[in-house]
This record gives C-alpha cells, structure tokens and sequence, in this order.
C-alpha cells in the first residue's frame, strides 16, 4: 500500500515565516493608515496587535509541545471529522479575507512603483498565475521559500534603513498618547486582518517536530519581526511627520532622500524590486493555506485544480471591485474585523481545550 | 476508461501558452506605455500666476541623436490652466511629449504666486506620484519662466545653475536655505503652520548687485528668443531659449537690462518666508544665515563682524546650534545655543608676514564681535518672525512635543511672549 | 574436433567487416593459432610480443590449459561462446583460437587510438594539477586511483548501448557515499535503452527524473582531482568511456560556483571570487533585462545623468528598447555560436566582423545604441564567469530579457519567484538543488558562496547524509606550528 507522507516543515523555516512574512505585509498602506488615524500614536495600536498575537503565536506555539497532532487532527479528535472540515472550511474564508485587501494594496503598489505610467489592470494578472503555481504547492515547498527569502528580506531591509534613517527626526513622534482611545482601539481592531500570524501557526501545528525551547525561538522571531514593523513605522513618521497620512506604500517614500541616491540613482527601488518578491511569497503564503484548508475540508487532495479555481476567483474579485479599494478597506475596519479577531485570537485560545494525546 | 489527465503535457502546454503570450507583448509591447522616445524628461518648472490661471513653464530636456556621449538640448515648453496639472495636461497637448515630473529637480515659483496659498499652486505635486518630493522648491523675483529663460555661466541648465546655488554644499555653509517639497510640507503641516525657501536672485556677472526684479529679467526675450512654430514649444540651444509666446509674454512686461544672451549669476542667499501658506516676506541675508544655523547641520560657515577698527571675515566649524523650548513657572523661555569654532580667513588690514602665525589665535576682541554678530543675527531673525507671527523655527511644534500641556494656552502667542536666552559660545579653532 | 579454420568462420561469418584481421600462426613445433583482431584500436606489437613469440614454444599436442600456460599477457581472459570472441574483438581485445580448442583465449592488448592527457580548456588553473580526463576511460580510472589510494574505493563497470556498448564506471568510496546510493543511479542508468552513447551529458540526462527541466542534475568535472575530491566528499562519481566529462552526483547548484582554484588558494581570495562570480551571474542575467525595464516602464531607476546620456544614445533609434536590446542579443548569440564552431583562422575575420562591422557600423548606423552593445557585452562576459552553467544562464537572460520587455520590472519579480519556487521543490538524488541555502544547512554554508579556510570545512558536506562525516581531524597543537 502507498503511504502518504506528511509534508514537513521545520522550527527554523516557521521562524523565518514569523519575521519576514509579517513583516513584509504591513509596509504598504498600513503605516499610512495608522498616520492617518493616529498620527504621532502611530506605533500604539500597531503596539496593542503585536502583543495580542504575540501571546497567541506564543501559547499555539507552546501548545505545539504539549500535541504532535495537526490542529485538523485535534478539531477531529474532539469533535469529529465533519466539524473539523466545517473549522477548516472556515479558516479557508479567513485567508482568503486575508489576502484579499493585500492583493489590492499590492496591485496598487505594483502599478505605482514598477511602472511610471498608467498601466492596466493586466499588468498584475501573471500573479494569478505564479499564485496558482505556488498555490498547489506543499508546505516543505513554504518552509523552504522561506529559507531564501529571509536573506534577501534581511539584506533589502537593511538597506532601505540605511538608507532612512538620516532623514528620520524621532521627535516627530512626540508627545505620545495624545490620540483618543477610541481611534487607537479602532485602528488596533480594524488593523487586525493583517494579523494572521496565530493562523499560520495554526496550519503548521503537528508539521514539525517540537524540540525544547522551540515556543520561545518562534515568539522571538515574531517580536523581532514587530520590533521591525514598529521601527519603520517610526522612521516613517520621523521622515513624514504630518505628511505621512498622505504618502501611501510608505515602504516606498522612505529611501527616498538618501543624499547617494542623486549620484547612483534610485538603488532604493532595485531593493524594493527584490523586496517585492518577499512580498509575493508572504501574500501567496495565505492562498497556500487557504487551498490546503479548501483540501482539508473538501477531502479532495487535488490541490492544483483548487488553486486554479481559488486563483481564478481573486482575480475576478480583484477586476471586479479592484477599484472600490476604500470601500472593501472600510468593510474590513467596521465589519469584518470581528471575523478575524474570533479566528486569530478566539479559536486558538480555544485549541488548548482540544483533546491532545500527552506527548 | 477513463482517460487520466497528464499534467505534465498540460503544464507543458501551458507554459508554451505564456511563453508565446509574452513573446507576442514583447514584439508589440504596448501596454500604453509611454518609453523613454516618448516621454519628456522635465527637468524644472517654473511657476506663475496670471489672474486665475497658473501658467507652468517646464524645461524639458530634449535628446539629440549622438555616438559617444549626450547630447542634449534644452527647451521651454509653457502651458497654462486652472491647476499645474491643467497646465501640464497642456504641455503635453502641445508637444505630444508625455510629460513626466519624476526628474523635476527644481521647482521657482515666480513673484506672482506670493498672492496665492502656496499647498493650493503645489497641490498636485503632493499627489500620488505626480513628482517626487525630492525636489527643490524656491521663489524668485519676478517671473519664474523668466528666470528659467536666462543663460548662466556656470551651466547649460539654467535650473542646474539654479540647483548648484541651492545645493548641500550651500546649505552646509549657512549661504542659503534650500529646502524640498517634502521639507516644506512637513514644516508647514506640523504644528508650526510656517514655512521658507530660498529666494533666487539674478545679478549681472562681476556685480553683486540683483539684476533687477522680474520685469528685467529675460525682458528681450520676445525679440531675442527663437522664434518657434505655432506649437508655442520652443527648442533652443545647448543653454535654451524662450519661445515665442513666453517671449512676448517676458517683452512685455520687461524692458529692463537683463538680456537673454548675456550668461547671468544666479544667488540664493535671502528665504522667502510663509505662514498658514501665506507669503509673509523675505528674509534679508543676515537673517537667513540665522535661520539656516538653526534649523541645518552647518559644517563651515563664514561669519564677518568688526571689532573697533578692522574688519574680519571669520570661518566657522563644529557648528551646534539649536533652540531649546521651556516653560519656566508658566512663562515660555527660548535657549538659544550656539557653539562654534573660529578661524581668521580674512582681515581688513595690512598683511604683516612675521604677524600671520598669530592669526591662528583668534584674539578675545574678536570672537566677542563674532558673538554680537551672531547675536544680532539671530535677534533679528526672532525680531521678523514675532513681527510677522510666523514660526520658522518650529517653536509651536517643540511646544506641542515636549511642554504639552502649554500648547493650547501658548499656542497663539508663543512667539510674542517667550522669552529669548542666548547662550552664544565662539572660540578659536586653535 | 574443432577445426580452427571452423572457428575462425564462426567468427567472420558475424563481423564480414574487412578491418576485422585473422592472423594464422604456427609453433615451432606446428600447433596451429588464430589471432583474430580489430585493425586500428589494437597494438600489434603486443601481440607480437605477448601472443606470437610465447606461443612459438607450444608443443604440437599441447592442450588449452598449457597453451594458456605459456602466454606473458598480463591481462588475459577465457571464452567459449562466439557473442563473447565478438564483443571482445570489437572492444579492441585479441581472440586467440587454438587448433582443436572450442574455447577461445583473449589477450587484452587493446591501444585505442587516443590523446595525451592534457589540462582542460574549460577548468584552466593557475595553481593546482593541470592533469584532465580524456577519452579513454582505463587512463581516466587510473587518473583517479592514482589518487585515491584507498580500498575504499569501488568502481563498478556497465555497458549502456545497443550499438556502442559503451562502458560506465560508477566510482564511489564505499562508506562514504550514502548508502544505496550507487545501485540507484546504475538502475536509472540501466533503464534506458538506447542505440550509442556518444557523450557522459547522455548519461546525465537519464539521471533526472525532470528531462524538460532548465537546471541540470549532474554535477560535472573535467580534472581528476576534482573528481576525487567531489568523490571523497560522498558524490558518486560516473566515468564514461569516450568522454572527457565525468559526472558527479547529488548536485548542488552552488557547485558550479565553486572553481578549482578556490581550494588552492587562500580562503579570502576565494570567497571575494565566488562572491564576485554570484554577483557577475546576477548582473549577466538581470542587466539587459533591467536596462529594457528601465525604459519602458520605469525611467527613474537610471541616474539622471546617465539617462540624459542614454536618451542622447537612443534619440532617433528606429527600434524600440525592447527589440533593439532582443537584436542585439540575437546577434550577440550568433556570433559567440559562430566563434565556436569557426575553423580558428576565419574565427579571426568574425571577430572583425563582428566587432567592428557590425557594432561599430550599427551604432554609426542609428540602428543600435551604443548603451545596449555595452550591457550586452558586458551580460556576456559575465556570464562566462561560471562557464559550467552557461547553458542555463544564457537561456534564464532570455527569459527575463523577454519578460522585462513584455511584463516590466513587475514580471521580473515574478519570474523570479517562480525560479525560487520551482528550485526549492527540485533534489538531485535526494539532495536539494538549493542546498545548502534551502533547506538551509549551516555548516555547509562555509563552502557555498563564501569558502572558509580548511579547519572549518573538517566535516563532508552535511546535505548528503553521508556516513562517515569527518574529513579532517584537528591537529591539536595547531598552535605551536
């Protein structure tokens, strides 16, 4: 009889997902968003998020020593086969949600900063196709993209600080908690879709083999991706000040006024050129999983033909509303932030009361 | 039986598929691009206000064909509308170039647009993408498309000309004030809703006297400048000329001594000042060293004062200056520091030979009428703003940021109730 | 009784070839002999020496065994079916028939015709051994067991091909190389059957399970002492008969960026030539595609300087970037494929040609910019840094050459992703092609694209679970050298 093997993942290629992967998914609009709402509290709410999810990559990630079971595994083992579909079929929603604006943000992004003209929506179609590629792909394949893209995100990451931090003037930043709660519980909730770290760590659960010590290397790897997020959000806002909230794709603007650029050009946008690959595997990171969860729940392993149609369905989503980007941003910020708060934050609390074989 | 579906042939196929699909865009390859034959290459633009329309003039660089090196002609392209977009959208319209503001260096907002809101002219500047907020902003007597018309010793760009009086090395040495988009927004939406840039000034060569105010700058330029077909584009020269229309436009309302074909100077040593994106005055260039100590990195400035009977032209390095905003027993009090090192670069005096070795040590008289100097500099400055209530120098905002509970009690009269402490510090290199 | 006139018809009657000789013979003592031989890939003179004078002595009733008694060759074998006397004749052998005999004796006095061994022109060193393999695959295996000198070392032969009946050599340290290892590659080797085998790149391409993929699976190595070392390192290494290119297996694509040289000389050389060699890579691929980019979709990469110079080059040009980059490219290829196959006197002329003709003409022309036949030439010389990769190099600068034209900078990132993707997902015999970048393993990242000095490298490469791990034992007194 054939036995299946399970697809692999390891601590290290999880921990690099951790640090680049969210990091790389918050320096488009996000910073310009938080400016806008929160001005000089930028880095507050953005603060609240990465420590809620912290905790929760933190306990899923402890969790991970006390089970060697998938988290479909454990919703099967104490619910029963059909519920565990129906949480997977949920989960597929979720990143789907998750990818969505971001496809958006990056289409924007794309459109702006690789081109100098106006280009059309076509442009960004062979995405789809890369996406349905690397869509069908298993996790040894993530964790393994993973493995190269961590250096070259060190490597364009360093340099675009580099290249920032002259222009930065941290006082921009004073005087702190000077914005109304409300707006910074507001952003900090509306900002949550771009949290779906837990999630990843999720899906990974049972994948790879917890040894001592490994909960602590993977909520350090994502403090030190929010260390990162936080740090730019700074050096934005210490280059824009009040102008921030006007400057989208803030990854960008910050390079910009880095006294060699004049001499040797616009080396900035060559990092952002490669930077952009980080960011399409951290986008194409959600419809991976969102196809594996459409497996799961589907029970049909045929995971190009599910990326085809997953692939198929963004773009259309993307043609069809790609130009109401405040309109679907403003239904995520009122509405669909609850969605992902019960995903991100309640169903992996939830995991620990889960049946699991003691280990 | 069912036929199983081969997935290596198919994604053989498929990438077959892509292959010709992108191999037929790469040998038509239009996505409504607009390549480097079709774009203007703007590298200025020079703005003024004509009753309700804003008349931009751009120069564009335009490349002539060549083996071994550039080869490049400069030329004047002027269009006119409700908005610098309206106007550019003309320019365009014109010359069939697609006119692209990714390599505007250099931004001169003519003596007409003092009556206009500044952030209202340079709005579509701040706009997704139009420009980069790299480049330079700064007003200029007269008319801008003037200004941008006349030929300069020193380049074959008039705005490079321009730009080297308004480069790092500038503002390193105190002798102008240059500033980006980018620097004047952030000023002037910071809580201090003030800003400044350089003022460009033209002098005959040999004089350091302004050639005049805009109406003789570029004057002649309606009998002088190639006259151009009906397009109202213009291609000069290596150094560029005006068109026909710019022409008559400068012709008419010139008449002075500036001349097109003579090569001028071009100085930026005064700072236009703006309040609430108003046009509030000029700072003379005293004032404007003051105000570029305080708010730059200066590296080596040149600071002249006079002790009873010589005059001396001092040099100064490690240069830290800044203001430092308190609110002691609820009256706001400004520090100023300034600390510097001095050096003797010139005197008014008869040159002793065996007596230079002693120049090393700058006499006690001397740095003390250094130090009056500056106090006098920076007096005035201070003297201006309070006069025209406009916060250069970020006072409001250092109120905002660290004595916060001040702001909303201060934030209207800060700069007529603080006090001002000078702590003025200038010693001998040696 | 067996006639030798018999056999020696048996024979005749499979190869009527007239270049196949019989050589009838007789003792002093008139005991009849055959020799029968392929002209030309034998030596005459051993037979002479080995054969015909020894068995001068025979007695007219000497048996086989005595027969076999008296012959000096070294390498001397017994038959008895026809299908063995023909295949040792045509592999270049002596088949000896003794009157009376059916079986047969065969002498191994074969001299193919062959060259010297000489330094190879593609792996030119100035420091280390100028030795390179040739066609001849004995002098090949005696190249390697010169040194290694080990009875460790396993060299196990089979014979691909219908019609050639090609011998291959699988040689590997036993102990060292992982397990299973070489009988996986002899069955993969085994499995398919085709007509000649001309070439080793044959065999390397009955090696992948991916035929149609741009990335080879094979590692390749034309000297002997890189051979060894990538042997001794665990590879399995595959010698074939006729080529001067043996492979070695797993693969890693870092090999091919790793020179001969680097590990005769010092480290920090080494590690600035292999970054130098990545980055030269990079620029050879990415250059022409970025240049294109850059004009038509995204002006501000290039400095404002050097764009009013290029916009001064392309003023007037009647192509556009991307089709003037694609010609010159095109011309680029047929010119270094020219250079090749020209006889070396005419190469001269081409290079004139080509040079001066048609770059200098086309730029006078206003056909072709200037900036183009400069990136292009420079892509070129790049690329040639890493010769053992040229085939996918120059196929990747197409690649991204025509996707920078059609998709942009966009389309660039894109491919690339897909590269990353796809390589991560491929294994040379259970090794990662990526390795050791993806997965990611430490401790061979010291001989990647940096190489570090020879202590730190005192374990086999980790990637290929090799048993015996350590290659080099400290001296614990290193210190007092």
């Amino acid at each position: 009889m054939k036995t299946k093997t399970i697809s692999k993942i390891s601590v290290r290629q999880i921990c690099f997902i951790m640090l680049a992967y969210t990091v790389v998914g918050k320096l488009l609009s996000y910073p310009t968003m938080l400016s806008y709402f929160c001005e000089r509290d930028l880095l507050v709410p953005a603060l609240i998020d990465f420590l809620i999810e912290g905790i929760i990559v933190w306990s899923i990630a402890f969790l991970c020593s006390r089970t060697d079971k998938t988290f479909f595994g454990l919703l099967e083992g104490t619910f029963g086969n059909v519920f565990a579909r129906i949480i997977y079929g949920l989960f597929a929603v979720l990143f789907l949600f998750a990818v969505l604006l971001p496809i958006c943000e990056q289409e924007l992004y794309v459109h702006t900063i690789f081109y100098d003209t106006v280009p059309s929506l076509v442009v960004f179609m062979p995405f789809f196709v890369f996406a349905i590629y690397a869509g069908s792909k298993r996790f040894e394949n993530i964790g393994r993209c993973a493995d190269l893209c961590l250096p070259i995100f060190v490597i364009t990451m360093f340099v675009i600080f580099i290249m920032s931090f002259g222009e930065a003037q941290w006082d921009n930043l004073l005087p702190i908690l000077k914005t109304p709660a409300d707006k910074i519980f507001f952003m900090a909730a509306g900002s949550i879709f771009r949290y779906v770290e837990p999630c990843w760590l999720l899906m990974f659960m049972g994948r790879f083999k917890y040894k001592k010590g490994d909960a602590a290397k993977i909520t350090i790897s994502y403090a030190a991706g929010a260390i990162i997020v936080l740090l730019f959000l700074a050096t934005f806002y210490g280059i824009y000040g009040g102008l921030a909230s006007s400057r989208t794709f803030a990854v960008s603007r910050t390079s910009l006024y880095f006294s060699a650029i004049e001499t040797i050009g616009r080396v900035d946008l060559i990092m952002l050129y490669v930077l952009e690959t980080v960011m399409v595997f951290a986008l194409v990171l959600n419809v991976q999983l969102a196809v594996y969860c459409i497996a799961k729940c589907s029970g049909w392993d045929n995971r190009a033909v599910i990326s085809l149609i997953v692939n198929v369905a963004l773009a259309v989503v993307l043609i069809t509303c790609g130009g109401f980007y405040n309109e679907i941003y403003k239904l995520y910020m009122n509405w669909l932030w609850i969605f992902f708060v019960i995903f991100t934050v309640l169903v992996p609390c939830l995991a620990w009361a889960l049946k699991r074989r003691q280990r | 039986m069912k036929k199983k579906w081969n997935y290596t042939r198919a994604s053989v196929v498929i990438y077959w598929l892509i292959f010709l699909v992108l191999l037929g865009l790469f040998f038509t390859n239009d996505f409504g691009l607009v390549d480097i034959h079709k774009t203007a290459i703007i590298t200025a633009v020079g703005i003024d206000v004509a009753e309700e329309e804003v008349q931009v003039t751009a120069e564009v660089a335009v490349p002539q064909p060549s083996q071994n090196g550039e080869n490049i002609k400069y030329a004047l392209v002027q269009g006119s509308g409700i908005t610098i977009a309206d106007a550019l959208n003309e320019i365009n319209a014109k010359t069939g170039f697609f006119p692209k503001l990714q390599f505007c260096r250099l931004i001169l907002m003519g003596e007409s647009c003092r009556e206009k809101e500044l952030f209202g002219l340079l709005a579509c500047f701040y706009r997704k993408d139009f420009s980069e907020l790299t480049a330079l902003v700064a007003a200029c007597e007269g008319k801008a498309s003037d200004m941008l018309a006349l030929k300069s010793e020193t380049s074959d760009m008039t705005s490079d000309a321009i730009r080297k009086i308004l480069s790092d090395e500038i503002e390193k040495s105190a002798n102008g004030t240059p500033m980006s988009l980018k620097d004047i927004a952030v000023t002037q939406y910071s809580k201090s809703a003030a800003c400044y840039m350089p003022f460009v000034e033209v002098n005959e060569p040999g004089t350091s006297e302004n050639g005049g105010n805009g109406d003789n700058v570029g004057g002649e330029g309606g009998n002088q400048g190639e006259s151009q077909d009906g397009s109202g584009s213009s291609q000069g020269g290596s150094s560029g000329s005006q068109s026909g229309s710019q022409g008559g436009e400068g012709g008419g309302s010139g008449g002075g001594s500036g001349s097109q074909d003579k090569a001028m100077e071009f100085t930026a040593r005064r700072t236009a000042i703006y309040s609430n994106g108003m046009f509030t005055g000029i700072l003379d260039d005293q004032q404007s060293f003051a105000l570029a100590a305080i708010r730059n990195n200066i590296r080596l400035a040149v600071l002249q004062c006079d002790t009873k009977d010589v005059h001396y032209t001092l040099g100064l390095k490690n240069v830290n200056c800044g203001v430092d905003l308190k609110v002691n027993a609820g009256a706001p009090e400004l520090t100023l520091k300034f600390k510097a090192k001095a050096r003797i670069n010139g005197a008014k005096k008869r040159l002793v030979p065996e007596q230079i070795i002693f120049d090393d040590v700058v006499p006690e008289e001397v740095l003390s009428a250094a130090e009056a100097a500056l106090e006098k500099r920076f007096n005035d400055l201070f003297d201006t703003l309070k006069e025209k209530d406009c916060d250069l120098v970020g006072i409001r905002e250092q109120l905002y940021k660290y004595e916060n509970k001040y702001f909303d009690a201060f934030k209207d009269d800060i700069l007529s109730r603080m006090q001002i402490k000078y702590e003025i510090e200038v010693n001998s290199a040696n | 009784m067996v006639t030798l006139e018999k056999n020696i018809k048996s024979v005749k009657d499979v190869l009527t070839s007239e270049d196949i000789l019989v050589f009838e013979f007789k003792s002093d003592n008139g005991k009849r002999f055959a020799a029968i031989f392929a002209d030309g890939i034998v030596d005459k003179t051993q037979i002479g020496e080995l054969v015909v004078k020894p068995l001068r002595y025979a007695e007219k009733d000497a048996d086989f065994e005595a027969v076999k008694l008296l012959l000096a060759s070294p390498e001397l074998k017994e038959g008895n079916k026809k299908k063995d006397a023909i295949k040792e004749i045509l592999n270049g052998n002596a088949v000896v028939f003794i009157d009376g005999e059916k079986d047969f004796l065969i002498a191994g006095v074969k001299s193919p015709p062959m060259r010297a061994v000489a330094e190879p022109p593609t792996q030119v060193a100035v420091h280390g051994p100028r030795e390179g393999f040739i066609e001849d695959i004995k002098i090949n295996l005696g190249l390697i067991r010169k040194r290694i000198k080990t009875e460790q070392l396993q060299v196990k032969t089979i014979f691909v091909g219908d019609k050639s009946d090609t011998a291959i050599s699988i040689v590997y340290i036993d102990g060292v190389c992982p397990e299973g290892l070489p009988e996986k590659i002899e069955k993969e080797i085994m499995e398919n059957k085709i007509d000649i085998v001309p070439d080793s790149s044959y065999i390397s391409q009955f090696m992948t399970r991916k035929p149609r993929s741009l990335f080879k699976r094979c590692g390749t190595a034309e000297k002997p002492d890189v051979f060894c070392a990538k042997v001794c390192e665990g590879r399995v290494g595959i010698v074939v008969d006729g080529s001067p290119i043996c492979l070695t297996v797993p693969y890693m694509l870092v090999e091919d960026f790793q020179s001969v040289e680097d590990y005769y000389i010092n480290s920090y050389r080494s590690t600035t030539l292999r970054v130098l060699r990545v980055l030269a890579i990079l620029l050879g691929i990415f250059l022409p595609a970025l240049y294109i980019s850059a004009q038509l979709f995204k002006i501000q990469i290039i400095p404002f300087q050097l764009l009013l110079k290029i916009s001064s080059s392309v003023a007037g040009l009647p192509l556009s970037p991307s089709i003037e980059m694609f010609l010159t490219l095109f011309v680029l290829e047929v010119l270094n494929e020219a250079s090749i196959r020209m006889p070396k006197y005419v190469g001269l002329a081409l290079s004139v040609v080509g040079a001066l003709v048609l770059g200098d003409t086309a730029v006078k022309a206003g056909i072709i910019s200037t900036p183009a036949i400069i990136i292009i030439a420079f892509s070129a010389i790049c690329l040639y840094t890493v010769p053992n990769n040229i085939e996918s190099t120059t196929t990747l600068r197409w690649m991204y050459l025509i996707i920078a034209g059609s998709a942009g900078p966009f389309g660039m990132v894109l491919l690339s992703a897909y590269l990353i993707c796809y390589l991560v997902s491929e294994q040379s015999y259970g090794v990662p092609l990526v390795a050791p970048f993806a997965p990611l393993v430490r401790s061979d990242l010291y001989d990647s694209f940096i190489k570090a000095n020879m202590y730190t490298l005192d374990t086999r490469p980790k990637a290929f679970k090799v048993k015996e791990k350590v290659r080099l034992t400290k001296n614990e007194n290193e210190n007092d050298k």
